[in-house]
């Protein structure tokens, strides 16, 4: 049986796995982003309810919207990590230069 | 009323972020300053009705964030708000050059936002929104340093900080999953430990370890520590590796801690207490040597952590947070004027208060009897049996050698360096503060005990500088393919896998 939670562990696995073997550094940081996904699939496996609504008016069984909303917050934490990071990069570039 | 500690510094770090766009840039420095200062108007209401908690917005606890006050994270914050108000006072003005001061000023806001926010939270996401919001400040901040390599730092830490986050993150959905709530009381009341459970504690607190810099998780942190500028520096070492201790403290509060996972964080407590002071006393950076130390310094605190002794912890992190703000700030201050971090070139002869606050705070450190860092051995060696007192009592015989290096070096006569009085006054206030702080809080005195291991001390260096362990070079040791980053980095995420994996499988 194969669930969104399974899957988010095992996507987690390839990020930790593309850190443990690329040497590149845009991969590096491309890794990182996939171990971010593999999270946010987690996450919204653990909120999700078998044949629930969505969470905006008020409906008999809905799945549970918290998980969601976390998430938000872990994407925008993301965004701003990946451009520094590849600011950081373009720095280092040019110092070798 | 608690949360307004942390929104008047991001309130003040948005509108200094907009100041540029109208024109006004010349403004920034007293937004910072009020941002930075104005937490002290709250502290006093707090301190008055402790212990303290608040839902945000008057919530239910089940729908609501909670934040408090307590024994627990009081010295944390009282931490924070003085090293904080002096590295604010080192910064303001001129330290930054124009073009990058608006910048570093919504940076350092942010940072210190975080760092509050981080420490009065109640509620697992909470708290680790406010830890990232401080870290993502800090990888900037050290990005923007001036020293060579500060961005290949900066880079390191990043992508080491980012994973440790996510793995954190894992293990709180696996909690929120099990008990269905984010809220550390209700967490508490729900409980039903399981092996799930299990695995998330032992995917939280591995990450956190990396967090903090534990040996054998502690490679970025001398690299970052020791790039940063010297303000960066002190904010760093003295703050930011408290809030994942902070974090260990919360978890070992809320669930039943096992014998195994004790006896983990007591032994990477002392490794990471040895190793860094024997790292420490073969560096000839200087900067890297108080780097080093702070790998040691936080095996003291994870030392709390693992007797179940939080409020040990706490004061230790409320010490070290004082001693090694001081001495990155002072160090750092004599670094900049001669213009490089060598040890051998530099000297606080030039200077008499520098010199006074380096043999103050390095006293401090050493946990000599009235400073500071006697209160928080004390604290921590609570319930500390026989053999492992000797230990710490060792450790701290070992850091007094290392700090006996450090003003062996310093105190030679060197080509003089003009600094200016403000740069000098702070360090020496913090000294002080060190010295009026332990008085305070423990006024024993032990001129003995003190007294004999600043003599072992002091035989120890002649020893060590005998033996020539000084002429070492730690350069030597590093592989030849970590040049590259990208190798370098492959090769720790191994040592943190195999930790974790090993942690795990132990654990089941």
């Amino acid at each position: 049986m194969i669930n969104p939670e399974l899957v988010g562990v095992m996507i987690i696995l390839i990020g930790m796995y593309g850190l443990l073997t690329k040497e590149n550094l845009i991969k590096i940081v491309l890794s990182i982003n996939v171990i971010s996904i593999g999270l946010v699939l987690f996450f919204i496996g653990v909120g999700y309810v078998e044949g629930a609504d969505v969470p905006i008016m008020p409906r008999e069984k809905v799945v549970d919207p918290l998980p969601a909303t976390l998430m938000l917050t872990t994407l925008v934490v993301d965004v701003a990590i990946t451009s520094l990071a590849l600011a950081l990069i373009l720095k280092m570039r040019r110092e070798e230069e | 009323m608690i949360p307004l500690i942390v929104a008047f510094p991001i309130i003040m770090a948005f509108l200094t972020s907009i100041l540029p766009a109208l024109r006004r840039e010349k403004f920034s420095k007293y937004l910072f300053l009020i941002g930075m200062l104005s937490s002290w108007i709250i502290l006093p209401q707090i301190i008055k009705n402790l212990p303290f908690n608040e839902i945000v917005g008057n919530w239910s606890r089940i729908s609501g964030i909670e934040v408090a006050v307590d024994n627990y994270n009081l010295p944390f914050i009282m931490a924070e708000l003085i090293l904080s108000a002096f590295v604010a006072l080192y910064v303001y003005g001129n330290y930054y050059p124009k073009k990058i001061e608006n910048k570093a000023y919504v940076l350092i806001l942010l940072l210190h936002a975080g760092l509050l926010g981080a420490f009065i939270s109640r509620d697992l996401f909470n708290y680790y929104i406010y830890m990232e919001i401080a870290s993502v400040a800090s990888f900037a901040l050290v990005g923007i340093s001036k020293e060579k390599g500060a961005r290949r730092a900066a880079f390191k830490y990043a992508i080491f900080s980012l994973l440790a986050s996510y793995i954190f993150i894992l293990g709180i959905g696996i909690i929120y999953l099990k008990t269905g709530y984010l809220n550390l009381v209700l967490i508490k009341e729900n409980l039903r430990m399981s092996r799930e459970i299990n695995v998330a504690l032992t995917l939280a607190f591995t990450s956190l370890l990396l967090k903090s810099g534990i040996f054998p998780l502690h490679f970025w942190l001398p690299d970052a520590h020791s790039k940063a500028d010297a303000p960066i520096s002190a904010l760093l070492s003295g703050l930011v590796v408290k809030a994942p201790a902070y974090g260990m403290i919360l978890l070992t509060l809320t669930f039943p801690i096992g014998i195994f996972v004790q006896r983990t964080l007591l032994t990477l407590a002392f490794l990471s207490m040895f190793f860094g002071i024997a790292m420490a006393i073969l560096q000839k950076n200087s900067e890297r040597l108080l780097a080093y130390h702070t790998v040691s310094q936080m095996g003291y605190v994870l030392l709390g952590i693992a007797l179940l002794n939080p409020l040990g912890a706490a004061y230790y992190a409320l010490a070290h947070a004082l001693f090694k703000g001081g001495l990155f700030l002072s160090v750092g201050t004599i670094a900049e004027h001669y213009n490089t971090r060598d040890l051998g070139k530099l000297s606080y002869r030039s200077s008499k208060p520098l010199a006074i606050a380096i043999i103050l705070l390095s006293l401090a450190i050493g946990g000599i009897s009235p400073f500071i860092g006697a209160f928080g051995k004390s604290k921590i060696s609570e319930g500390l049996c026989g053999f492992l007192k000797y230990l710490l009592y060792l450790g701290g015989t070992g850091t007094l050698v290392s700090f006996t290096k450090l003003n062996y070096y310093l105190s030679k006569r060197k080509e003089k360096a003009e600094i200016p009085r403000k740069k000098t006054i702070i360090p020496l206030l913090l000294g002080i503060l060190t010295l009026v702080g332990g008085i305070y809080l423990y006024s024993h005195f032990n001129i003995l005990k003190d007294l004999t291991s600043i003599a072992i001390a002091f035989i120890l260096f002649y020893l060590l500088k005998k033996l020539g362990v000084f002429e070492i070079s730690t350069e030597a040791f590093i592989p030849e393919q970590f040049r590259s980053l990208g190798k370098e980095i492959n090769a720790y995420m191994f040592l943190f896998t195999a930790l974790l994996l090993l942690f795990l499988l132990n654990f089941l």
